[in-house]
C-alpha cells in the first residue's frame, strides 16, 4: 500500500512539473508571438518608408532626366563668349570697311569735281577761241568789201 | 477511346449578330469612377459598359467579375471621349456631350442627366466631339472635335462661355498646364496649340511636323496624342513621339518607335504610351525604352492610369483599343487579364 501511495504521490508530482512546463512554455511562446508582431509592424513601416523614398528616387531621376535633355540641345548650339567674341571682331571689321568706303567716296568725289572744272574750262577756251575766229573772220570780210568799194 | 465529334450547334441570329459586333467592337475611351471601384469603357456602337475593378481584383475573382456590371446604350454613335467628375461620368461622341450620374449608373435603365450641344458654325453637319478635357479650377469642360474649335463650358451653368478658334483642321486631343492654367490641343493640322483660358487667346503655337528630327512626312502630319507636365510636352501620331521642352519650343528627345502612337501619358518618371501596336510602352525621359509589354488588342487607343486615392488596391493600368477587351495591368511589367464587353 506504501508502494501504491508513493507512486500515486509520484505521478502527481511529475503532472504538476509538466503543468509548471507547460505553463511557463505558454508565456515563452505569448513572448515570441508578441515580438514577431512588433516585428511585422516594423517591417510594414520600413516597406512604407522605403516606398517614399523610391517615389523621392524616381522624382529625382526624372529631374536629372529632365536636365541631361535639356543639356543636350544647349549643347548643339554654340558657346556665348564665342558667339560674342566674334561678332565683335566682325562688327569692328564692319566699321573698318565702311571707313575705307568712306574715304574712297570722297576722293571719288574731289576728282569728279576737278574733272568738272577742267571740261568747263577746256569748253570755256573752245568758245573763246571760236569767238574770236568769228571775229577775226568778220573783220577781214570788212577789209575785204572797203577794198572793193574805193576802186570803181 | 475516340474523341466524339462535337455537333455543331447551331447559333441563333441573335448569337451571330452579338458575336460580329464583339469581333469588329472598338473601345474609344474609358474614364475610372470617382471611387477608384469602377471603371467605365465606350465603344464605337455608342454603348458604355461599367466594370467592377474591385471584384475583378479582389481574390475571389470569377470569369462574370470580367464580364461589365452593367451596358447601355448612351450615344448613336461612338463614344470617343469621357471624363469623370466627383459626381458625374460625361461622355461625348456624336456631337453632343452627356452627363450621367455615378451613384445612379449601377442601376438598369440609367438615364442621362442632362446632354448639351455646343454651338457649331453649320447645322448642317453635327461634327464629332474627340476630347473633353476637365478643368477642375473653373468647374469648366472643354470640348474639341470635328469642328476645328475648342469649346468652353461651365458645368454648373451648362452654357458655353467661349469658343477658341486656330485650328485649321479637325483637332484630336487635349491636355491641360495645370500652372499657368494653358489648355494644349492637337490636331490633324499638325499643330500644337497653347490656349490662355483667361485671355481665350493662342498663346504659343508648335508646328510638329516643321522640325526635321521629328518630323515623319510619310505618315501625315497629324497629332494623336498629348499629355503635358506643366514644362514638358509629350506628342506623338504622324510624327515621331517626342518629348518637348514648352518654354523654348524645342524638341529635346526623340523616341525611337516607328508604329504611331494614340496616347501617351506621364507616369512617376516615365512616359508610358500606346499605339499601333499590340504593346504598352515604357519609356525613360532619356529616349531609352524600359519595357514593352504586350496587350490582347492589335492595336491600343486609350490607357488609363487609376490613381483615385480612395482606392489604392485597385490601382492599375487599363488599356483598351482595336477590340472588346480592357487588358488590366496590376504590376506595370505584365497584363494580369482582361476584362471583356
Amino acid at each position: 500500500m506504501l508502494s501504491t501511495l508513493s507512486q500515486c504521490e509520484f505521478s502527481m508530482g511529475k503532472t504538476l512539473l509538466v503543468y509548471d512546463m507547460n505553463l511557463r512554455e505558454m508565456e515563452n511562446y505569448e513572448k515570441i508571438y508578441k515580438e514577431i508582431e512588433c516585428s511585422i509592424a516594423g517591417a510594414h513601416e520600413k516597406i512604407a518608408e522605403c516606398k517614399k523614398q523610391i517615389l523621392q528616387a524616381k522624382r529625382i531621376r526624372k529631374n536629372r532626366q529632365e536636365y541631361d535633355a535639356l543639356a543636350k540641345v544647349i549643347q548643339h548650339h554654340p558657346d556665348r563668349h564665342e558667339t560674342l567674341k566674334e561678332l565683335e571682331a566682325l562688327g569692328k571689321e564692319l566699321e573698318h570697311l565702311s571707313h575705307i568706303k568712306e574715304s574712297v567716296e570722297d576722293k571719288l568725289e574731289l576728282r569728279r569735281k576737278q574733272f568738272h572744272v577742267l571740261l568747263s574750262t577746256i569748253h570755256e577756251l573752245q568758245q573763246t577761241l571760236e569767238n574770236d575766229e568769228k571775229l577775226s573772220e568778220v573783220e577781214e570780210a570788212q577789209e575785204t568789201s572797203m577794198e572793193a568799194d574805193p576802186k570803181p | 477511346m475516340e474523341r466524339a465529334v462535337p455537333h455543331a450547334v447551331p447559333l441563333g441570329q441573335m448569337e451571330v449578330f452579338q458575336t460580329l459586333q464583339r469581333l469588329h467592337m472598338t473601345i474609344f475611351s474609358q474614364s475610372v469612377s470617382p471611387c477608384g471601384k469602377f471603371l467605365a469603357a465606350g465603344n464605337n456602337y455608342g454603348q458604355i459598359a461599367v466594370f467592377s475593378l474591385s471584384a475583378a481584383l479582389s481574390s475571389e475573382a470569377k470569369e462574370e467579375s470580367k464580364k461589365p456590371v452593367v451596358t447601355f446604350q448612351a450615344h448613336d454613335g461612338p463614344v470617343y471621349s469621357m471624363v469623370s467628375t466627383d459626381r458625374h461620368l460625361l461622355s461625348a461622341g456624336d456631337g453632343e456631350v452627356k452627363a450621367w450620374l455615378w451613384a445612379e449608373i449601377l442601376k438598369k435603365g440609367c438615364k442621362e442627366l442632362w446632354r448639351r450641344q455646343p454651338p457649331y458654325r453649320t447645322s448642317l453637319e453635327v461634327p464629332e466631339i474627340n476630347a473633353l478635357l476637365l478643368v477642375p479650377k473653373e468647374n469648366s469642360l472643354i470640348l474639341a472635335g470635328g469642328d476645328c474649335q475648342l469649346h468652353a463650358m461651365d458645368l454648373e451653368t451648362g452654357a458655353f462661355t467661349r469658343a477658341l478658334r486656330g485650328h485649321t483642321d479637325y483637332i484630336h486631343c487635349l491636355a491641360l498646364r495645370e500652372r499657368s492654367p494653358e489648355v494644349l490641343s492637337g490636331g490633324e493640322d499638325g499643330a500644337v496649340r497653347l490656349w490662355d483660358l483667361r485671355t481665350a487667346k493662342e498663346v504659343q503655337t508648335i508646328e510638329v511636323y516643321k522640325h526635321e528630327e521629328c518630323s515623319r512626312p510619310h505618315n501625315g502630319r497629324w497629332i494623336g496624342c498629348l499629355a503635358t507636365d506643366s514644362d514638358w510636352m509629350v506628342c506623338g501620331g504622324g510624327p515621331a513621339l517626342t518629348l518637348w521642352h514648352l518654354r523654348s519650343s524645342t524638341p529635346t528627345t526623340i523616341f525611337p518607335m516607328r508604329a504611331p502612337q494614340k496616347h501617351v501619358t506621364f507616369y512617376q518618371d516615365l512616359i508610358l504610351s500606346a499605339g499601333q501596336g499590340r504593346c504598352v510602352n515604357q519609356w525613360q525621359l532619356s529616349g531609352e525604352l524600359k519595357a514593352q509589354v504586350p496587350g490582347s488588342s492589335p492595336g491600343l487607343l486609350s490607357l488609363s492610369l487609376n490613381q483615385q486615392p480612395a482606392a489604392p488596391e485597385c490601382k492599375v493600368l487599363t488599356a483598351a483599343g482595336n477590340s472588346c477587351r480592357v487588358d488590366v495591368f496590376t504590376n506595370l511589367g505584365y497584363r494580369a487579364f482582361s476584362l471583356s464587353f
